[in-house]
Protein backbone atom coordinates (compact mmCIF):
# COMPACT_ATOMS: atom_id res chain seq x y z
CA UNK A 1 0.00 0.00 0.00
CA UNK A 2 1.39 3.40 -0.99
CA UNK A 3 1.23 6.30 1.39
CA UNK A 4 2.92 9.56 0.56
CA UNK A 5 3.58 10.90 4.02
CA UNK A 6 5.13 7.93 5.84
CA UNK A 7 8.84 7.80 6.66
CA UNK A 8 10.89 4.66 6.06
CA UNK A 9 10.74 2.03 8.77
CA UNK A 10 14.38 2.49 9.81
CA UNK A 11 13.58 5.79 11.55
CA UNK A 12 11.23 4.12 14.02
CA UNK A 13 13.89 3.22 16.60
CA UNK A 14 15.38 6.72 16.73
CA UNK A 15 11.83 8.06 16.97
CA UNK A 16 11.07 5.90 20.02
CA UNK A 17 14.34 6.92 21.70
CA UNK A 18 13.64 10.65 21.18
CA UNK A 19 10.00 10.28 22.20
CA UNK A 20 10.59 8.29 25.41
CA UNK A 21 13.67 10.31 26.41
CA UNK A 22 11.71 13.52 25.83
CA UNK A 23 8.73 12.32 27.85
CA UNK A 24 10.85 11.17 30.78
CA UNK A 25 13.02 14.30 30.90
CA UNK A 26 9.89 16.40 30.47
CA UNK A 27 8.22 14.76 33.47
CA UNK A 28 11.41 15.11 35.50
CA UNK A 29 11.87 18.76 34.70
CA UNK A 30 8.21 19.38 35.53
CA UNK A 31 8.28 17.51 38.84
CA UNK A 32 11.71 18.70 39.97
CA UNK A 33 11.08 22.20 38.71
CA UNK A 34 14.24 22.79 36.74
CA UNK A 35 13.76 26.30 35.67
CA UNK A 36 15.83 28.78 33.96
CA UNK A 37 19.40 28.05 34.97
CA UNK A 38 20.34 25.06 32.85
CA UNK A 39 21.82 25.33 29.36
CA UNK A 40 21.49 29.09 29.11
CA UNK A 41 22.59 30.24 25.67
CA UNK A 42 22.05 33.05 23.26
CA UNK A 43 19.07 32.45 21.04
CA UNK A 44 17.51 34.39 18.21
CA UNK A 45 13.94 35.47 18.77
CA UNK A 46 11.43 36.88 16.34
CA UNK A 47 9.26 38.14 19.14
CA UNK A 48 9.17 37.59 22.87
CA UNK A 49 7.64 39.54 25.66
CA UNK A 50 9.03 38.85 29.13
CA UNK A 51 7.19 39.44 32.39
CA UNK A 52 9.87 41.82 33.58
CA UNK A 53 11.64 44.07 31.18
CA UNK A 54 11.28 44.91 27.55
CA UNK A 55 9.87 42.93 24.71
CA UNK A 56 12.33 41.78 22.06
CA UNK A 57 11.71 41.97 18.36
CA UNK A 58 14.17 40.25 15.99
CA UNK A 59 16.88 40.14 18.63
CA UNK A 60 19.40 37.83 20.25
CA UNK A 61 18.35 37.06 23.84
CA UNK A 62 19.52 34.72 26.59
CA UNK A 63 17.34 31.74 27.36
CA UNK A 64 17.56 28.31 28.96
CA UNK A 65 17.12 25.93 26.04
CA UNK A 66 16.33 22.88 28.19
CA UNK A 67 12.56 23.15 27.74
CA UNK A 68 12.98 23.76 24.01
CA UNK A 69 15.11 20.63 23.66
CA UNK A 70 12.60 18.53 25.60
CA UNK A 71 9.63 19.81 23.59
CA UNK A 72 11.44 19.25 20.29
CA UNK A 73 12.43 15.76 21.34
CA UNK A 74 8.85 14.76 22.26
CA UNK A 75 7.29 16.28 19.16
CA UNK A 76 9.87 15.14 16.61
CA UNK A 77 10.10 11.69 18.24
CA UNK A 78 6.31 11.34 18.41
CA UNK A 79 5.85 12.36 14.79
CA UNK A 80 8.48 9.88 13.66
CA UNK A 81 6.99 7.04 15.72
CA UNK A 82 3.45 7.75 14.57
CA UNK A 83 4.30 8.39 10.94
CA UNK A 84 6.98 5.92 9.97
CA UNK A 85 6.17 2.70 8.19
CA UNK A 86 5.28 -0.47 10.07
CA UNK A 87 6.94 -3.80 9.31
CA UNK A 88 4.10 -4.54 6.92
CA UNK A 89 2.25 -1.44 5.86
CA UNK A 90 -1.20 -2.34 4.59
CA UNK A 91 -4.75 -0.99 4.52
CA UNK A 92 -5.63 -2.39 7.93
CA UNK A 93 -2.64 -0.74 9.63
CA UNK A 94 -3.53 2.45 7.77
CA UNK A 95 -7.05 2.24 9.19
CA UNK A 96 -5.70 1.67 12.71
CA UNK A 97 -3.52 4.76 12.31
CA UNK A 98 -6.34 7.02 11.17
CA UNK A 99 -8.74 5.60 13.78
CA UNK A 100 -6.17 6.33 16.49
CA UNK A 101 -5.76 9.89 15.24
CA UNK A 102 -9.51 10.52 15.40
CA UNK A 103 -9.63 8.92 18.85
CA UNK A 104 -6.72 11.07 20.05
CA UNK A 105 -8.27 14.34 18.86
CA UNK A 106 -11.67 13.57 20.42
CA UNK A 107 -10.14 12.34 23.67
CA UNK A 108 -7.78 15.30 23.91
CA UNK A 109 -10.48 17.90 23.43
CA UNK A 110 -12.91 16.21 25.80
CA UNK A 111 -10.26 16.39 28.51
CA UNK A 112 -9.46 19.98 27.54
CA UNK A 113 -13.15 20.94 27.75
CA UNK A 114 -13.27 19.46 31.22
CA UNK A 115 -10.17 21.38 32.35
CA UNK A 116 -11.44 24.64 30.82
CA UNK A 117 -14.51 24.32 33.02
CA UNK A 118 -12.86 23.17 36.23
CA UNK A 119 -9.21 24.29 36.27
CA UNK A 120 -8.22 27.91 36.71
CA UNK A 121 -5.30 30.31 36.99
CA UNK A 122 -1.72 29.05 36.91
CA UNK A 123 -2.79 25.42 37.02
CA UNK A 124 -4.55 25.97 33.72
CA UNK A 125 -1.24 27.20 32.33
CA UNK A 126 0.18 23.76 33.16
CA UNK A 127 -2.77 22.20 31.38
CA UNK A 128 -1.90 24.23 28.29
CA UNK A 129 1.69 23.02 28.44
CA UNK A 130 0.57 19.39 28.64
CA UNK A 131 -1.89 20.02 25.87
CA UNK A 132 0.96 20.76 23.47
CA UNK A 133 1.84 17.07 23.63
CA UNK A 134 -1.28 15.12 24.58
CA UNK A 135 -2.75 14.72 21.06
CA UNK A 136 0.50 13.17 19.84
CA UNK A 137 1.04 11.10 22.98
CA UNK A 138 -2.52 9.71 23.00
CA UNK A 139 -2.27 8.98 19.28
CA UNK A 140 1.02 7.06 19.59
CA UNK A 141 -0.16 4.99 22.55
CA UNK A 142 -3.60 4.28 21.08
CA UNK A 143 -2.09 3.21 17.75
CA UNK A 144 0.37 0.84 19.38
CA UNK A 145 -2.29 -0.50 21.72
CA UNK A 146 -4.60 -1.29 18.78
CA UNK A 147 -1.74 -2.95 16.92
CA UNK A 148 -0.96 -5.18 19.90
CA UNK A 149 -4.64 -5.94 20.45
CA UNK A 150 -5.18 -7.03 16.85
CA UNK A 151 -2.20 -9.34 16.98
CA UNK A 152 -4.33 -12.27 18.20
CA UNK A 153 -3.14 -15.84 17.95
CA UNK A 154 -2.19 -17.62 14.82
CA UNK A 155 -4.24 -20.79 14.51
CA UNK B 1 -19.97 -8.56 5.90
CA UNK B 2 -18.75 -11.96 6.94
CA UNK B 3 -16.39 -14.47 5.37
CA UNK B 4 -15.18 -18.04 5.47
CA UNK B 5 -11.50 -17.21 5.30
CA UNK B 6 -10.74 -19.57 8.14
CA UNK B 7 -12.34 -22.50 6.31
CA UNK B 8 -10.55 -21.69 3.07
CA UNK B 9 -7.31 -21.40 4.97
CA UNK B 10 -7.86 -24.79 6.56
CA UNK B 11 -8.64 -26.35 3.17
CA UNK B 12 -5.37 -25.02 1.77
CA UNK B 13 -3.55 -25.82 5.01
CA UNK B 14 -2.30 -22.30 5.57
CA UNK B 15 -1.63 -20.36 8.75
CA UNK B 16 -2.64 -16.72 9.05
CA UNK B 17 0.99 -15.80 8.57
CA UNK B 18 1.21 -17.86 5.35
CA UNK B 19 -1.86 -16.20 3.90
CA UNK B 20 -0.70 -12.76 4.99
CA UNK B 21 2.67 -13.25 3.34
CA UNK B 22 1.15 -14.60 0.10
CA UNK B 23 -1.04 -11.55 -0.41
CA UNK B 24 1.36 -9.04 1.09
CA UNK B 25 -0.53 -7.81 4.14
CA UNK B 26 0.13 -7.96 7.87
CA UNK B 27 -1.02 -10.95 9.89
CA UNK B 28 -3.13 -8.55 11.95
CA UNK B 29 -5.23 -7.86 8.85
CA UNK B 30 -6.04 -11.54 8.35
CA UNK B 31 -6.79 -11.94 12.04
CA UNK B 32 -9.10 -8.89 12.04
CA UNK B 33 -10.93 -10.11 8.92
CA UNK B 34 -11.50 -13.57 10.36
CA UNK B 35 -12.92 -12.03 13.50
CA UNK B 36 -15.21 -9.88 11.34
CA UNK B 37 -13.62 -6.76 12.78
CA UNK B 38 -12.38 -5.51 9.47
CA UNK B 39 -13.99 -5.33 6.04
CA UNK B 40 -11.23 -5.59 3.43
CA UNK B 41 -11.03 -3.29 0.43
CA UNK B 42 -12.21 -4.63 -2.92
CA UNK B 43 -8.61 -5.01 -4.03
CA UNK B 44 -7.69 -7.12 -1.03
CA UNK B 45 -10.87 -9.22 -1.29
CA UNK B 46 -10.16 -9.91 -4.98
CA UNK B 47 -6.57 -10.87 -4.19
CA UNK B 48 -7.75 -13.39 -1.61
CA UNK B 49 -10.37 -14.85 -3.97
CA UNK B 50 -7.74 -15.15 -6.69
CA UNK B 51 -5.30 -16.90 -4.38
CA UNK B 52 -7.89 -19.47 -3.32
CA UNK B 53 -9.10 -19.69 -6.90
CA UNK B 54 -12.71 -19.11 -5.90
CA UNK B 55 -15.31 -16.53 -6.91
CA UNK B 56 -15.58 -13.59 -4.53
CA UNK B 57 -19.08 -14.58 -3.38
CA UNK B 58 -17.81 -17.98 -2.24
CA UNK B 59 -15.58 -16.34 0.35
CA UNK B 60 -17.28 -13.08 1.35
CA UNK B 61 -20.95 -12.78 2.25
CA UNK B 62 -23.26 -9.87 2.96
CA UNK B 63 -25.09 -9.89 6.27
CA UNK B 64 -28.60 -8.67 7.04
CA UNK B 65 -27.15 -5.61 8.75
CA UNK B 66 -25.20 -4.53 5.65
Amino acid sequence: MKTAYLLPKKYKTIGWILFIAGLISGMLSYVLNFNNEILVTNVFTIYSDSFLGDSSFFKIIENSILDELIALSIIVGGLIVGFSKEKVEDEFIYKLRTDSLVWAIICNYLVLLFTILFVYDMTFFDVLIFNMFTPLVIFVFRFNFLKLKSQGHDE
Amino acid sequence: MTNNLKVERAIHDMTQADLAEKIGVSRQSINAMEKNKYVPSTVLALKIAKLFNRPLEAIFFLEDTD
